[in-house]
């Protein structure tokens, strides 16, 4: 975890969080590779990882640092990412940053069917984790919201930017993604998201509540008054119907604020893990079941990105739990 | 020297898929200055068989090679040879080589004055006395021409005993004369040689065609530059081979160097670009595995000048997987297209009409859809095509044998494909 030293841009003294324990979606998706001249975990050769990250015996290639990445800030936030089984990468990327019990978390999903979405997911998340670690606008009238949608926006600006630099592909199929995040300040969450990455709200009692309504076919359909089952296993379920990216047009993020009356659980996460819970009352008992079970809270996480994989890990998995007390 | 390496290729596998293709182009920008990093040999071959006499082959061959000789930079080491029932040597004192200067030139040049027709075809013995010469100069860049007007009269399976004594010890470009030679000898000697073969119809042309030649070998200046593959265990090189400018088969050319590693040889480079097909099969990886299927290296002696990967990537995603990346789909054209021509000349030649109708019809099809109009061009002498598109064609009734082996010889010349992507 590394330590934003300041804020070039304002000067602030939280927003220069000098105090703020990083572990920024960057760091997390790189993460430390196996030095060169390590053992490689697929074929078991000693010594055999050249400093390409391909085993020199068998060319498996061994350092994925993004395949699986985890951070956790003690007893406040937690967070896992995780390649699944059936997909060749990681295309979700997070950030989590948090100071005392103030947390910042950012999950992207890269949209799969466009070039570089890996690349996509890594830059968005990283530029609306910076917005919101930079605490600007700090008392705009809109209040935790309104900095969700002003970090979600400047990252649809870095992600549409991508069609124009890099690789020449990236101009025919820009490279897109979804977006949730969220601002915790002591009981106020603000929140917001585009796409179908989701957030939920599990008090300690009661009815879990999903925050997000997906950008998807199948939201949209069951609005218009189609069976939700229906809608479910409809082929174009999971079309996303907004995005971010160069062809997304304009962004309008979805934003709000919640002050839970009790203490509870927020939940970020992609539809790697969704997609095996998909109704919300499973959903809560699930992750609620996670927690209680495991000892710490990274545990939990990584407990439910291996649910995930049982089930058939068909998406990459992000889970990203925040207690608020 | 400046080289680059750079891999084309669809890294996703489908799974269970062990087949990794992948196209790499290695370009070099040339020496600084031009300067050669090795010093150079050439060696001129004349055929000096009684047949050289007819159609003043034999005075445009002694021109040909004084044109050659010109074009030797000075401080280059060189020799002719005459080729007759067995090799001679012409200029210098037998066993020596000159070092090329004006003083020399004109001594080679008065030395091929003396060329006379009148002896037979003994290419094994041509190539061996030359293979001899360069031996004084190790670490050279080695260049030949030979020039033939006819079939080789040496006793059955002796050029082939010294092609494999002396396969790749030096290049060779090798010309023939007329129509009375064969092109699968002179193929034959080229592939060993690493060097190129054509037809040169009428006499009048060698002139042009030795300048051309020497002005190319001129412009090298590494030796001897291999391609290095390293490839995982449990993996198979399917093939390597040179596929632009022109086709050639390195498979068999392999020689092992370390654990799972192997050198092919690229011969001499100038400032130049060439592709390579490369096609190694692995063992099959899970879905999400990534596998190194290939590291190819340019390098000279130990030092390596390029590197670039060849990758494998297995996905349970068919629209990936099912992508054929366009470089590798252009060359495997480009490979149907030299073998569509050499089997419409056979079944040509057999009698088989309607087999080298379609042979050909193919051909102009490829030739046509992937822009090699040269190809286009020759095939248009052999037969009447009535719609490039489709492959339809008409076998000509009268075909000139020169046009015939020139489709013959060049039908491995290739083309690129737009890099635009």
């Amino acid at each position: 975890m590394s330590v934003v030293t300041g804020c070039a841009s304002c000067g602030d003294e939280r927003a220069a969080g000098a105090a703020f324990c990083e572990s920024c979606g960057r760091t997390l998706a790189t993460g430390t590779p196996p030095a060169a001249g390590a053992d490689c975990p697929a074929c078991g050769t000693t010594d055999a990882v050249g400093a390409d990250g391909y085993c020199g015996h068998c060319g498996r290639l061994v350092v994925r640092p993004r395949d699986h990445a985890e951070t956790a800030v003690a007893t406040v936030a937690a967070a896992v990412t995780d390649r699944g089984l059936r997909h060749h990468r990681n295309e979700d990327a997070m950030w989590l940053a948090a100071r005392d019990a103030d947390v910042d978390a950012v999950v992207c999903d890269g949209v799969s069917a466009s070039f570089d979405p890996d690349i996509a997911s890594e830059v968005a998340v990283e530029a609306a984790g910076r917005v919101l670690a930079s605490g600007v606008p700090a008392d705009s009238p809109g209040g935790l919201a309104a900095r969700v949608g002003a970090a979600i926006a400047v990252a649809g600006a870095a992600v549409a930017a991508l069609a124009s630099t890099g690789d020449p592909r990236r101009a025919a199929s820009n490279p897109a993604c979804t977006i949730v995040a969220a601002c915790v300040r002591g009981r106020e969450i603000g929140y917001g998201w585009v796409g179908d990455s989701r957030a939920y709200w599990i008090p300690d009692e009661g009815d879990a509540e999903q925050l997000t309504e997906d950008d998807s076919w199948a939201a949209h359909a069951i609005g218009l008054g189609i069976d939700p089952r229906a809608a479910a296993v409809d082929p174009r379920a999971h079309a996303i119907t907004a995005w971010l990216g160069a062809d997304a047009g304009p962004v309008e993020p979805h934003t709000a604020t919640l002050r839970p009356e009790q203490p509870g659980l927020l939940v970020l996460c992609s539809d790697g893990l969704w997609n095996y819970l998909s109704d919300p009352v499973e959903f809560a008992a699930t992750v609620r079941g996670a927690v209680r079970k495991e000892s710490d809270l990274l545990r939990a996480a990584r407990a439910l990105t291996a649910l995930a994989n049982e089930r058939g890990g068909a998406d990459n998995i992000t889970v990203v739990l925040v207690p608020i007390n | 020297m400046a080289y680059t390496a750079e891999a084309f290729q669809n890294e996703f596998l489908a799974l269970g898929a062990t087949e990794v293709n992948a196209i790499v182009t290695v370009t070099s920008s040339g020496a600084a200055d031009g300067r050669r990093t090795a010093g150079a040999t050439e060696i001129i071959i004349v055929d000096c068989s009684g047949s050289m006499q007819a159609e003043g082959r034999m005075v445009a061959a002694r021109q040909a090679a004084k044109a050659a000789v010109g074009c030797i930079d000075d401080g280059v080491r060189f020799a002719i040879v005459a080729g007759v029932s067995t090799a001679q040597q012409l200029f210098p004192a037998p066993g020596q080589l000159a070092v090329a200067s004006p003083r020399t030139r004109a001594d080679a040049v008065r030395a091929i004055d003396r060329l006379q027709a009148n002896g037979g075809t003994a290419m094994g013995a041509w190539l061996k006395l030359a293979h001899q010469l360069f031996a004084q100069r190790p670490g050279d860049i080695q260049h030949a021409i030979l020039l033939t007007d006819g079939e080789n009269g040496e006793y059955k399976g002796y050029l082939d005993s010294v092609l494999r004594e002396i396969g790749g010890s030096f290049t060779c470009d090798c010309r023939g004369v007329g129509t009375n030679w064969q092109v699968a000898e002179l193929r034959k000697i080229a592939t060993a040689m690493l060097g190129t073969a054509d037809i040169v119809a009428h006499p009048r042309d060698l002139t042009a065609a030795f300048t051309q030649m020497m002005t190319t070998a001129m412009g090298k200046t590494s030796a001897d530059v291999q391609l290095k593959i390293w490839t995982p265990v449990n993996s198979t090189i399917r093939l390597v081979k040179q596929v632009e400018p022109q086709m050639v088969d390195l498979t068999g050319k392999r020689t092992p160097d370390g654990p799972r590693a192997g050198r092919y040889p690229l011969g001499a480079w100038g400032a130049e670009s060439r592709d390579y097909q490369i096609c190694v099969d692995v063992p099959a990886g899970a879905a999400g595995d990534e596998m190194l299927a290939a590291r190819v290296s340019v390098v000279e002696g130990e030092e390596a000048l390029a590197q670039c990967l060849v990758r494998a990537v297995w996905t349970e995603d068919a629209a990936l997987s099912a992508r054929i990346d366009r470089q590798v789909a252009h060359y495997t054209g480009q490979a149907e297209l030299a073998d569509v021509i050499q089997a419409g000349i056979e079944a040509r030649k057999a009698g088989d009409d309607h087999t080298a109708t379609l042979k050909f019809g193919r051909a102009a099809q490829l030739a046509h859809a992937s822009g090699n109009t040269a190809t286009e061009q020759l095939l248009a002498t052999v037969v009447e095509i009535e719609d490039a598109a489709t492959g339809t064609v008409r076998l000509r009734r009268r075909v000139e044998a020169a046009d015939e082996m020139a489709l013959d010889t060049r039908s491995t010349k290739t083309v690129r494909v737009g890099r635009a992507r």
